[in-house]
């Protein structure tokens, strides 16, 4: 295991694949209590680039107080027939009231408020409720709770309008990773107040599950747990090159672009990455990959695999033997032996594949 | 051909009365084609099998000729439905099985129809309805539990002769000690509806039901249905034994569609809402053991599933060791090349479908568990039982014996 289970709870994507779990339609004896789900939670937008009503900034610019003129939160929950919306962010830790991420939370509890239909796109009636939440470790949720209330109480103080802020902490308790709420998270996420398991611990055993998202190049991750990120992002792409190889009818060739490999790996999350550095930066990791994996093809069936620019990657299999050469050799790739804390070399081909 | 068949069918029984069968009797194997534009056609479905040698030659405007360029004439070929075709043959059992294997197994655009134990239990219930209590019914039910042995033997590669039959007294075998059933009950269906449940209650391997037979209505014998689609004619009429097919392919695609509704996820934009949110939509893919693995079995699973090329399961990937039995995969299905993602654990298995993966990989992913793993396995499409869907693609298919 790569990390303890309470090293996990501070990992930003373990806490998002989680949270995702817990509004996933699933029996309720398995590891995963989807605790969300149960109550009629359902994921209404991952990561949605979303910004306050500008006559609000224009305001707050007025009155000098700092607020991000967009914000990303990570998932933005609906409650359907209760009309609820949450829009919910996670977490490594605590944070005060005059850091740079301070600036986001104005954002976000401007963004959760009682404007929230507005940022949506909705008709007023299609929200009845709204609020703001972090999800983070327990141990932490008492040191946020004072530094919200002081944003909010700042915002408040100049008339402007804000969500709720909810504090949904994670801790290790009775065997299992549990979600914390006080009375007031407990209302308005209708979870049972204090402690609730959702995800079962076994003797050890890591209780990740399987991750929807990967990885993130944005978030703020351990070296340990970047790694273990980055080596599902590579069995996912190699996944995508397999399945490519598999699927062809020699002797046609098959090509793939670095956009179709991200977006396989990530369930099509890369394409909705506005992030360019970011962006760039996978598309960076992703060709690196693609380039040792071409090594590897051509050593053991030479001239199997180019990289065509404008067309990315090109799988040239002459006959089923060519082909099952080729798979071969892909499925006894091994991503595990890369040096999965590298950063990918600057890439000549970004321009060219014009992706 | 139905006349042909039909005919054809009428004599078998004869012979099969006389205890003396002169030919081989009618067989069906059905087949799955992935829904592409392509196989829309006569002349596109004739360019998937073109790939794989086999020739098809069209006889009327639904109807080919099937035959191959190393074995010879094999039958005919009928679309049933929009993704399924039926091979109807005269070929030898053997001789149909192997064709039908080595078919299947080299072209990643065709596949088994997968009938698992789940769904054979629904269809029995089908039987039950339709059929008088005092016909007589046969079920045949088949667990090998492969992973579970005395020796470091575990599974095997696959091998063109797995599914010939069991090898005579004077092979030499290799003694290994493992849980196997297999065995035939033919019963008054009345006496098999009353004590099957209870009967599988008791001992688990009941559950795994490979094959069943569907009572002819016009007629002695019946139609047999077996796990991976393949169906003998034990009727005298040709015609019930189409209706038939039709009957279970009807059932099969409203399965394969509702699965795939379900399970496939993505990343999907909200309709109709400025600004194009992004939802993860679909349902993961639930198996529950009934009883757990010991973490010797969940080795040699994991092992022989993922370190061997050709395995039960027709998958691929590098598994995550996230503790004593528990591994994570994101892997292919190694068959239609498509990727899935796995949690395998002691207690069962959970599946991530991505869409567009076919739904085929999931009824063949149950079938597998409860053949070879646990034969009373439960499974579900998100919070729904498999078996609910079942049900439900069942009733959604109007019962016409008759019709043509």
């Amino acid at each position: 295991m790569s990390l303890t289970p309470s090293e996990l709870l501070k990992d930003p994507l373990f806490q998002l694949n989680s949270l995702l779990w817990l509004t996933q339609p699933v029996p309720t004896d398995i590891e995963i209590k989807p605790l969300l789900h149960e109550r009629g939670w359902t994921v209404y937008a991952i990561a949605q680039l979303l910004g306050p009503p500008l006559d609000v900034l224009l305001f707050a610019q007025r009155a000098n107080i700092s607020v991000q003129e967009r914000v990303r939160p990570d998932v933005v929950l609906q409650q359907t027939p209760q009309r609820r919306f949450a829009f919910v962010e996670c977490k490594t830790s605590s944070f005060g009231s005059s850091s740079t991420t301070a600036d986001q939370a104005r954002a976000l509890l401007i963004v959760g408020g009682p404007r929230a239909a507005e940022v949506l796109g909705l008709s007023v009636s299609q929200v009845s409720e709204s609020f703001v939440s972090y999800v983070l470790p327990d141990d932490q949720r008492k040191l946020l709770d004072p530094t919200l209330e002081a944003l909010r109480k700042e915002l408040g103080d100049k008339k402007i309008p804000v969500g709720n802020a909810i504090l949904l902490g994670l801790q290790i308790a009775h065997n299992a990773v549990c979600i914390v709420v006080d009375p007031v998270g407990s209302a308005s996420f209708d979870l049972p107040t204090g402690s609730t398991p959702f995800l079962t611990l076994e003797p050890d055993t890591d209780p990740r599950p399987v991750y929807f998202i990967p990885y993130d190049p944005d978030v703020d991750q351990t070296p340990q747990e970047k790694s273990f990120c980055k080596r599902i992002l590579f069995e996912r792409m190699l996944g995508a090159v397999v399945s490519a190889a598999g699927r062809v009818i020699p002797p046609f060739p098959t090509s793939l672009k670095t956009k179709s490999i991200l977006n396989d790996s990530t369930f099509g999350m890369y394409d909705h990455w506005e992030n360019q550095e970011s962006a760039k930066n996978m598309r960076g990791v992703c060709k690196h990959f693609m380039g040792k994996v071409m090594q590897a093809v051509n050593s053991a069936t030479p001239n199997s695999m180019s990289y065509q620019p404008g067309h990315g990657w090109l799988i040239q299999l002459q006959d089923r033997n060519h082909q099952e050469r080729v798979l071969d050799t892909l499925t006894r790739f091994s991503c595990d032996t890369l040096d999965l804390q590298a950063e990918p070399p600057p890439s000549l081909f970004d321009e060219q594949e014009g992706v | 051909m139905i006349r042909y068949f039909d005919g054809y069918s009428a004599e078998r029984v004869e012979d099969l009365d006389e205890r003396k069968l002169k030919r081989p009797l009618v067989k069906t194997q059905l087949m799955e084609i992935l829904d592409g534009e392509r196989t829309r056609t006569l002349e596109g479905l004739a360019s998937l099998f073109t790939s794989s040698g086999v020739k098809l030659q069209p006889i009327d405007d639904a109807l080919l000729m099937v035959s191959d360029s190393e074995a010879g004439e094999i039958g005919f070929m009928e679309r049933l439905g929009s993704r399924v075709v039926a091979i109807y043959s005269v070929r030898k059992s053997e001789d149909l099985n192997k064709w039908s294997r080595r078919l299947v197994y080299s072209n990643p655009e065709l596949d088994y129809v997968w009938l698992s134990g789940l769904t054979f239990d629904v269809l029995w219930q089908v039987v039950g309805k339709l059929s008088k209590p005092h016909r007589y019914g046969r079920l045949v039910f088949t667990h090998d539990s492969i992973f579970d042995i005395d020796a470091q033997l575990g599974e095997t590669e696959e091998t063109e002769q797995e599914m010939v039959d069991s090898p005579s007294e004077d092979d030499v075998e290799q003694i290994v000690e493992k849980r196997e059933t297999s065995f035939r009950l033919t019963d008054r269906i009345g006496i098999i509806q009353q004590k099957l449940h209870q009967l599988q209650e008791l001992y688990s391997p009941l559950y795994a039901i490979s094959q069943m037979r569907f009572p002819s209505p016009v007629g002695r014998g019946g139609h047999d249905f077996y796990d991976n689609g393949k169906v003998t004619n034990r009727s005298q009429s040709f015609r019930d034994h189409r209706n038939h097919l039709l009957f279970v392919v009807r059932i099969y695609e409203h399965l394969l569609k509702s699965t795939e509704q379900r399970a496939w996820y993505s990343i999907q934009e909200s309709v109709g809402i400025p600004g194009q949110f992004r939802k993860i939509v679909g349902s993961p893919v639930v198996i529950r053991f009934r009883e757990q693995l010991t973490p010797k079995v969940f080795d040699q699973w994991a092992a022989a599933t993922f370190e061997r090329k050709n395995n039960k399961f027709r998958l691929w990937g590098h598994p995550i060791r996230l503790g004593p039995t528990k591994v994570h995969v994101y892997g292919v299905d190694r068959h239609l090349w498509q990727p899935l993602f796995l949690e395998l654990t002691a207690k069962g298995c959970i599946a991530i479908i991505p869409n567009g993966t076919c739904g085929n990989t999931v009824h063949r992913l149950v079938t597998n568990v409860q053949r070879y793993l646990d034969p009373g396995a439960h499974a579900f499409l998100g919070d729904i039982p498999y078996k609910t869907l079942v049900e439900q693609s069942a009733q959604l298919v109007p019962y016409e014996p008759n019709a043509e």
